[in-house]
């Protein structure tokens, strides 16, 4: 009979009170431990966070969203788990996906699984990142970093134990996915990518970030 | 002429604000040492304007000397700029380690503290 593997969800959070919870209910079934990265909320996402069971690993001072999902892998390793999954904590993603994230890893074809928005038509993108900022973001990424997935920008992704050791994340703003693409890419990793939805709030990236990231990106390059 | 005694008085304004930085501790020695010696360097470049002129002639710009000190000057903020990117860059990776550390070790000693 197969082990069983330990699976556990990381989920960063910065003023999420008003979806935290939703999200832990969601996904608290298909992980042996949930774990909030509360990165320095200023609302009350710690305190409902903690009531929902969740285990909670607070920044006291705010990193974004790389650098909490790089402390939620190295806390899940030190658990030892044996695949640790990424969950955005505004609830653009949907709990009844996990699985299929989950299987390419599970049934061990894949190291890391990435969640893609393009590759469905459920998502309903708007106009601007569907058209610019996501192209623009495609050939960033392939220019610049030499990979080619259909979501640049997904927060859904799953990623085996030995994966999460190797792929240490540098980038702590939201250049993280472009981050572990380049090093999946360049780890040689197993890389598989799933439909996804992707249901859009008004706290999604904005034009702004998407600049930040190309000039993190950019930098990154000049320093490595 | 004029315009060179224009630029001591300016240079004097430094120089006096320098050593009352000074006398007043708001400023290291070191960083004494480095603005008296930039400064000193400033009134060679004023005295020697003409001698400059002709070095940058005969290195073949068609600019004056002034000219190629500030373009120079330029190339050197950028420089620095970037040198203060990178130094912040990193102190930014070493501010988020401390977080990630403080915020595990929190949780192993409350995991502990649970324990007992």
């Amino acid at each position: 009979m197969a082990e069983k593997k330990k699976i556990i969800c990381v989920i960063p959070a910065y003023n999420e009170e008003k979806s935290i919870r939703d999200v832990i209910k969601a996904v608290k079934g298909q992980a042996d431990e949930v774990v909030v990265v509360n990165d320095c909320s200023k609302d009350r996402t710690r305190e409902i966070a903690t009531s929902e069971g969740a285990t909670v690993l607070n920044h006291i001072i705010n990193r974004d969203q790389g650098a909490a999902l790089e402390t939620g892998n190295k806390y899940a390793l030190s658990q030892g788990a044996d695949v640790i999954y990424h969950f955005d904590a505004d609830g653009q993603h949907k709990a009844d996906e996990i699985q299929d994230v989950l299987a390419p890893i599970l049934k061990g074809r894949a190291d890391i699984v990435f969640g893609s928005r393009f590759l469905n038509k459920k998502s309903e993108v708007p106009f601007i990142k569907n058209y610019i900022l996501f192209p623009l973001a495609k050939i960033v990424n392939r220019l610049l970093l030499g990979v080619s997935f259909s979501d640049p920008q997904c927060g859904f992704r799953a990623m085996s134990r030995e994966a999460a050791s190797q792929l240490r994340i540098e980038q702590d703003g939201k250049a993280h996915c472009s981050e572990i693409l380049y090093k999946t890419h360049k780890l040689g990793l197993r890389a598989v990518e799933v439909p996804v939805t992707v249901i859009y709030n008004n706290f999604g990236l904005k034009f702004i970030d998407g600049v930040r990231i190309i000039k993190d990106i950019i930098f990154y390059k000049l320093l490595n | 002429m004029a315009q060179q005694i224009l630029a001591f008085f300016v240079l004097l304004f430094f120089v006096i604000r320098l050593f009352f930085q000074r006398n007043r501790k708001e400023i290291s020695n070191n960083e004494f040492v480095f603005w008296l010696l930039f400064w000193g360097l400033a009134s060679m470049a004023i005295i020697f304007i003409k001698k400059i002129d002709a070095f940058v002639a005969s290195l073949g710009f068609s600019g004056a000397g002034i000219d190629v000190l500030i373009y120079l000057g330029v190339a050197l903020l950028f420089y620095l700029v970037f040198r203060l990117r990178i130094k912040m860059e990193k102190m930014d990776k070493n501010i988020t380690k401390i977080v990630r550390e403080l915020s595990l070790q929190n949780k192993s000693n409350k995991n502990e503290g649970n324990k007992r």
